[in-house]
């Protein structure tokens, strides 16, 4: 409980609250370092844990992670578009490097309970910035309909890792 | 393009215009249709992924697709009479079913 109050705190820490709202090149940033950060954690996991439905969620993650991000890098360098890194991608790589930190630390079950409480964190904030920052701030109708195309994923990404959490007894 | 060859080819392999035709399927928001699709015998179904993320369009025993790239598709000739339930193997809890009459 008190690594998950941890993790949560990590992630609420990230200013996604822009007076102004974030520019395309300030989204781009977030959503690749948003993917980037759960492709690591999902690896970390791959190769730490033991318990077959946590690894297949891991991979889940690598894969769908990854093809979100082809396809944002892929749009990216079509509109012209540099990210450009700002607040909040750096409060998510921050909270990605320490999550990756603290789960290495731990084994067995604790490391599962870990990853996986953070993996429910994770996706309904980072869901919420959708909603409420990234979609709502987006000026390019391409890029703004790429992150409406990634919110299924998330949401179906989250209803995953809370099962996985009450499996897990959290 | 793909699914209009696949008609040119149904319809040289029956030989028959009216025989065969072929269905697109969207997959979309990470959900097939909830609702059930009926084909005739020897129509080709055609799966289009439409999401960011790959899917699978597996029915055990059946058939395969392996994975589906975002924005590509998946066709498959359908022979055999018979409901056919189908899943994501990435995200199980995406279902369809498709009935060959």
């Amino acid at each position: 409980m008190r690594i998950r109050s941890i993790l949560i705190a990590l992630l609420a820490v990230p200013a996604f609250a822009f007076a102004e709202g974030p520019t395309d090149p300030q989204i781009a940033a977030i959503v690749v370092t948003a993917n980037q950060v759960d492709v690591d954690a999902g690896k970390l996991a791959k190769s730490k844990s033991h318990d077959k439905e946590v690894k297949a969620f891991a991979q889940q993650m690598i894969t769908d992670h990854t093809a979100v991000n082809k396809q944002a890098g892929d749009l990216v360098k079509k509109l012209g578009v540099k990210p450009e890194s700002n607040a909040t991608s750096e409060s998510l790589k921050k909270g990605g490097d320490e999550n990756i930190a603290a789960l290495k630390k731990l084994k067995g079950k604790a490391f599962d309970k870990a990853y996986v409480d953070h993996e429910v964190a994770y996706h309904e904030q980072v869901l919420d910035a959708i909603d409420k920052t990234l979609i709502p701030s987006a000026q390019n109708a391409e890029l703004k309909g790429l992150i409406e195309k990634v919110r299924p994923a998330f949401v179906a990404h989250l209803d995953h890792a809370k099962h996985l959490q009450m499996k897990l007894g959290a | 393009m793909r699914s209009a060859l696949a008609v040119a080819l149904a319809v040289a392999v029956t030989g028959a215009a009216l025989a065969a035709s072929t269905h697109e399927i969207k997959i979309e928001g990470m959900q097939f249709p909830h609702a059930t699709v009926s084909v005739n015998r020897g129509d080709t179904v055609t799966w289009r992924n439409n999401d960011v993320v790959p899917h699978t369009v597996t029915a055990p025993g059946r058939f395969d697709s392996g994975a589906i790239a975002p924005g590509k598709t998946f066709s498959r000739k359908m022979d055999r009479p018979g409901t056919y339930d189908y899943v994501c193997t990435y995200h199980p809890g995406m279902k369809g079913r498709i009935q060959v009459k």
